[in-house]
């Protein structure tokens, strides 16, 4: 029965009896709003639901004629203070500029965010951060997050924009890339690519260049790739976008506490005309032929071989560069012991060392004392060389 | 009718965002006495004629609540449904937050049918009804169920035409808005700078794209609500 009365409403049938074209009809603006008036039959019009309905139509239409005569009331507010604070409330969204936005939605291809303007703005997951990531929650962006964000363009379709927080953090890790240079501080980075001249790291979420020359270890590109190395930072450009790192400086500077002359044991990587190319924690030490052995040795071959491990002792260093100058001749109980008997100087070579180390301290301190018994009077000192000379007002000691 | 003073303030809407409209060129020339100024290319809506009708429309809403009238809030953009569920289940009111389905209300004795199955179904699985199909029948009837809560959801526990229809953006809703124009329901309906002001009967001019701006004008319309139903409740 209900049914058949709502069936005939919305037929075009002459109103019977309408409750509103019967009222005088005041504006023009009535008759426009009544243009489809919601028709009822006579069987309808008892019905109780539809009396209900056209008593809220009609509360409805006072309403809005009440709004109409008298626009102030109930507002708060007058029209001058809206103007006021329209200026305050003054909106810039250029390409470029930072807004202050909250995450309201996030889901797998990007996240909504509510910046103060006609439509809420769109953050691909892209652009959230700047390693690669497959969902915004990894980076953090989460329903609620309050953060600024920097406006890269706009979707003309429906009027809203298009986010990043890519450009921003950006900037933030080349800002700590500089920092951290000046600070000469040790990072860890991972190999992700190579080239013909050396690897890529990833650093701080940027792509730095270690050329194979600063790297320690002597290994090819395929064996680096994925491994994480220690490396210092040498030159930062933004504008060009070069982040050139070293491994070898970093790997000399964790091996500073090897004092000179303490003995380390080392695996020789690499022979070369000049000497061999030992492996010592790490980092390589150059093992120059005349440092092998007090023998003259003719060909280093027949001594070393890539791979062989041995005892050397670390005769200096130099920071700066990152090299370590080896020898092995001081360790040799005998001269001429490496040629013949390399396990004798493997074994011996702590105590070779030991002795070493003991004539070394002997030699200087006889040299200090000489410097304290020569009488200055009579015009002569010992220099450093040991070579007797006239006493100069400027002592060289 | 009760007039109250509900709190609508100026600092809240403009933090929100409602005074901002569409692009100059989107405009609908009927709106111009709701839009004030134009800036930078959109045009601004008036927040005085908004504060007003936004008042009146609370004051309408809270009588028909205190009387015992039944609200159905529309709102299907992706970006507004939780909030239009969310605001729908405070207030204790109908909601369509997916698809409005074409004839929802013009051809209600379907869509009853529809939610008559929806509540066996929901009975059957409740009792574990189920269990006692074959398994292929059983998924389904799951998946008929999931179909019917996603799209249904908000109206299952509707038993007759609502009485007063609250859309939230009058272009993507205006199936639903010409079925109540033809059924004679009152609606309220928040106008862009791009809708017919004519067509519902009180209609709000706001922005209709910003979510912060549509969560206050439903906060406002729900809080009349919940306060004309706990009178309603007080004196029956």
């Amino acid at each position: 029965m209900a049914f058949a009365a709502q069936q005939f409403t919305g037929l075009r049938f002459p109103p019977l009896s309408s409750s509103q074209l019967s009222k005088p009809l005041s504006s023009k603006q009535q008759t426009q709003r009544s243009n489809y008036v919601p028709i009822v039959s006579a069987v309808a019009i008892s019905n109780a639901q539809t009396k209900e309905r056209l008593k809220l139509k009609d509360l409805f239409e006072e309403a809005y004629e009440r709004c109409r005569t008298a626009p102030m009331q109930g507002v708060s507010f007058t029209t001058d203070d809206f103007h006021a604070a329209l200026h305050k409330y003054d909106f810039n969204f250029d390409i470029g500029t930072k807004v202050k936005g909250t995450v309201f939605c996030a889901d797998a291809n990007g996240a909504l965010v509510d910046i103060t303007a006609k439509s809420s703005a769109y953050l691909a997951v892209e652009e959230a951060c700047i390693h690669r990531l497959k969902h915004v929650e990894e980076a953090g962006i989460v329903p609620g997050l309050r953060e600024e964000f920097i406006i890269i363009g706009e979707n003309k379709a429906n009027d809203s924009l298009v986010v990043s927080l890519r450009s921003i953090q950006y900037d933030l890790a080349w800002e700590r890339c500089r920092q951290l240079q000046a600070e000469d501080a040790v990072l860890k980075g991972k190999i992700v690519g190579a080239n013909k001249g050396g690897v890529f790291a990833l650093v701080e979420g940027i792509r730095g260049f270690v050329p194979f020359s600063l790297i320690s270890a002597k290994a090819t590109a395929e064996e680096l790739l994925g491994k994480e190395l220690p490396l210092k930072i040498l030159e930062v450009d933004k504008e060009q976008s070069k982040l050139v790192l070293s491994n070898r400086k970093a790997m000399a500077d964790s091996q500073v506490q090897l004092g000179i002359g303490s003995v380390v044991t080392g695996t020789v990587q690499s022979l070369k005309p000049y000497g061999a190319f030992v492996d010592i924690g790490g980092i390589n030490g150059l093992l120059h032929v005349s440092q092998i052995s007090h023998d003259r040795i003719s060909d280093i071959a027949t001594v070393l071989q890539p791979g062989d491990t041995l005892k050397v002792m670390i005769l200096s260093h130099n920071l700066k560069k990152g090299q370590v100058s080896l020898c092995t001749k001081k360790l040799e109980p005998t001269p001429g012991d490496m040629i013949r008997d390399p396990k004798l100087v493997f074994e011996k070579a702590e105590e070779m060392a030991q002795t070493f180390r003991q004539r070394i301290a002997q030699a200087e301190a006889m040299a200090l004392a000489d410097m304290q018994n020569f009488r200055p009077e009579s015009g002569l000192t010992l220099s450093s060389e040991g070579i007797l000379g006239p006493f100069t007002a400027v002592s060289s000691a | 009718m009760t007039r109250r003073y509900w709190n609508i303030n100026l600092e809240e809407m403009m933090e929100a965002g409602v005074h901002f409209g569409h692009g100059t060129r989107k405009w609908n020339p009927r709106m111009a006495p709701y839009i004030s100024a134009k800036r930078k290319g959109i045009h601004i809506t008036n927040l005085t004629r908004t504060a007003r009708f936004l008042s009146e429309a609370c004051d309408l809403v809270f009588d028909a609540a205190s009387r015992g009238k039944q609200f159905l809030i529309v709102g299907t953009k992706n970006k507004v449904a939780d909030s239009v569920a969310r605001a729908a289940i405070k207030a204790r009111c109908h909601y369509v937050n997916k698809k409005w389905l074409g004839g929802m209300s013009t051809n209600w004795s379907t869509t009853e049918t529809r939610l008559h199955k929806f509540r066996d179904l929901r009975t059957e699985q409740k009792t574990g009804g189920l269990n006692h199909f074959p398994k292929r029948d059983a998924v389904m009837l799951k998946r008929q169920l999931s179909h019917l809560q996603t799209y249904l959801g908000g109206i299952k526990y509707m038993t007759g035409l609502p009485d007063i229809v609250i859309i939230v953006d009058q272009h993507e809703e205006y199936t639903a808005l010409r079925e109540c124009i033809t059924l004679g329901i009152p609606t309220i309906c928040l106008i862009d700078t791009n809708c017919d002001p004519d067509l519902a009967d009180i209609s709000i001019p706001a922005n209709d794209d910003a979510i912060a701006s549509i969560r206050l004008i439903l906060n406002k319309l729900v809080f009349a609500i919940c306060e004309g139903r706990s009178s309603y409740l007080r004196n029956t």
